[in-house]
């Protein structure tokens, strides 16, 4: 298990323990975390799991994991910055243990 | 309004059928006959007359057919407004299955508006994810070899292919009963119904269909909660969401979902998928030429040749583009003509694997995005992957008319190919 916080648009912060080797995007729906929508599950074709990773993060989160994600990130709905990630391509790992990822105010 | 999962009750709609049952507030202007699923001219070339609905029609319009009347919709940005809101066009009596009223059951999740909804994918989520499906791969692999086996014996044996009963249907049924955790004995059964219930074009038919799987279903449930396995149906037998276990009804439509859902959208995918790769060998070479972006092969296939539709209701009165629909108004996302949007995917008919990445609508969007999606790529994928290893070049049958049926998912009936 590993312990990370989701932040939304309006500074609400919720912490939750994920299994390691789980997703940022599943994360948030088995916790009912509302800023994360995730409607593809997973697959790369929607862009609904945008989040920003909090800069204390960004070197162990890392950039996106592949072509496909970067080039999918450009159609989300808000604001694309340097610490953006798909949260469904973002699997949490003991290094991640703390996380903070923050979450835009429309994922569509 | 929210529906208790739990107490099924059959919605109270008015369905809409015919010329003479065109709401009032449908502009005269906006009525049309277009043909979808049931005109000689969609027959004659499905996707050839969804591409050009966007020549043809306006954006939104008013069809009347005796399937019943509705809203189409076909629009990419549309689309995806819509099957994002489904406070507005909601999925509650929007399944045209035939269920009987006096043992009336909701096809769950596809039926339940959130917030309900994501209880029911959180019980199956981790098995249809990509990471979940990858589990099967090796099955799959292995499922798609049997099938080639016994189409090279087939062909040398000089009997010929003949490609939707050969591998674009028992392909799927195979993957699917190893995922459900059903026996490989039922697989030509279970073909058989599917075929029954979404290919008859009789309610009829229909309904003698549905029958015959909910007796097959309610006693594989019935065995799984006794005998729990690994399978899907045992999982959701047992399923208890916030430590409450599904009620029977529950269990039934979530299985019963799952049969409808999983097995013709997919055969129906590889048939038109096949089909246009034996008749454009030079796509056949290029996907042989490119092993390793068979990921983005795949995904702009599923955009030329997706199968189906999205139906909802209007859950209150709403104005899109001008139009003013009505609370109880259903409408059709025809995700076909969205796949085909030139705003969207310039020179659309075009299959370029190299198109830029964008939301396609193969498996629709929104909560109630295709949660076999996953699974459904990966069938496609390996179902390519191991055919390209053992089969040659391959063309249709010369002589061959094709044929495609009346419905709501969309591909030739028949394929024979030769090599």
């Amino acid at each position: 298990m590993a312990k990370v916080t989701y932040v939304d648009h309006t500074g609400a912060a919720v912490e939750v323990d994920i299994e390691v080797g789980e997703n940022v995007m599943r994360g948030a729906l088995y916790n009912g975390i509302e800023g994360i929508t995730g409607e593809c599950g997973g697959g790369l074709s929607c862009a609904t799991c945008h989040c920003y990773v909090d800069e204390a993060w960004t070197d162990a989160a890392g950039g996106p994991s592949s072509e496909a994600e970067a080039e999918l990130l450009e159609s989300a709905a808000a604001e694309v910055k340097s610490t953006s990630r798909l949260s469904c391509q973002l699997v949490v790992t003991e290094a991640l243990d703390g996380l903070v990822v923050h979450m835009p105010e429309h994922q569509f | 309004m929210p529906i208790d999962a739990a107490n099924p009750v059959p919605p109270v709609f008015p369905r809409h059928v015919g010329m003479d049952q065109v709401p009032a507030h449908v502009p005269p202007e906006l009525i049309r006959q277009s043909g979808l699923t049931v005109g000689p001219d969609f027959l004659a070339g499905p996707h050839d007359f969804m591409a050009a609905m966007h020549e043809k029609q306006p954006p939104i319009y008013y069809d009347v057919s005796p399937m019943g009347n509705m809203w189409h919709l076909i629009k990419h940005e549309d689309a995806l407004f819509g099957l994002r809101h489904p406070e507005v066009f909601s999925n509650e009596g929007a399944t045209p299955f035939p269920r009987d009223p006096s043992d009336y059951f909701y096809f769950i999740p596809i039926e339940i508006d959130p917030p309900e909804h994501r209880k029911y994918r959180n019980i199956v989520d981790p098995v249809f994810s990509p990471q979940g499906v990858l589990r099967l791969e090796g099955q799959i692999r292995q499922r798609a070899n049997d099938l080639l086996d016994a189409i090279e014996a087939k062909v040398e044996a000089g009997e010929g292919c003949e490609y939707t009963e050969d591998y674009g249907r028992p392909l799927p049924v195979s993957v699917f009963l190893d995922i459900m955790g059903l026996p490989q004995s039922m697989r030509d059964e279970f073909v058989e119904w599917a075929v029954q219930l979404l290919h008859s074009n009789s309610r009829e038919a229909m309904g003698e269909a549905m029958q015959k799987i909910t007796v097959y279903l309610k006693s594989a449930i019935a065995e799984k909660k006794a005998n729990p396995d690994d399978g899907v149906v045992s999982r959701i037998a047992h399923a208890a969401p916030d430590g409450v276990p599904l009620s029977d009804k529950e269990i039934f439509g979530f299985v019963c979902f799952l049969f409808i859902g999983g097995l013709d959208t997919v055969f129906a995918t590889m048939n038109n998928i096949w089909l246009y790769l034996a008749q454009n060998p030079e796509k056949l070479e290029e996907i042989h030429r490119r092993p390793d972006d068979i990921d983005k092969i795949v995904e702009e296939l599923l955009r030329r040749w997706s199968v189906t539709f999205s139906g909802r209701v209007l859950e209150k009165d709403y104005e899109m583009r001008g139009v003013q629909m009505k609370k109880g108004d259903r409408v059709t996302f025809v995700l076909p003509a969205c796949n085909f949007d030139p705003d969207v995917f310039p020179n659309p008919k075009e299959v370029d694997f190299d198109r830029p990445r964008k939301t396609i609508l193969a498996f629709t969007v929104g909560v109630h995005s295709c949660m076999g999606a996953h699974l459904a790529r990966l069938e496609v994928k390996i179902g390519l992957q191991e055919w390209l290893k053992r089969i040659p070049k391959f063309s249709v049958k010369p002589g061959t008319e094709i044929e495609y049926r009346p419905g709501g998912v969309i591909g030739p009936e028949h394929l024979p190919l030769v090599w």
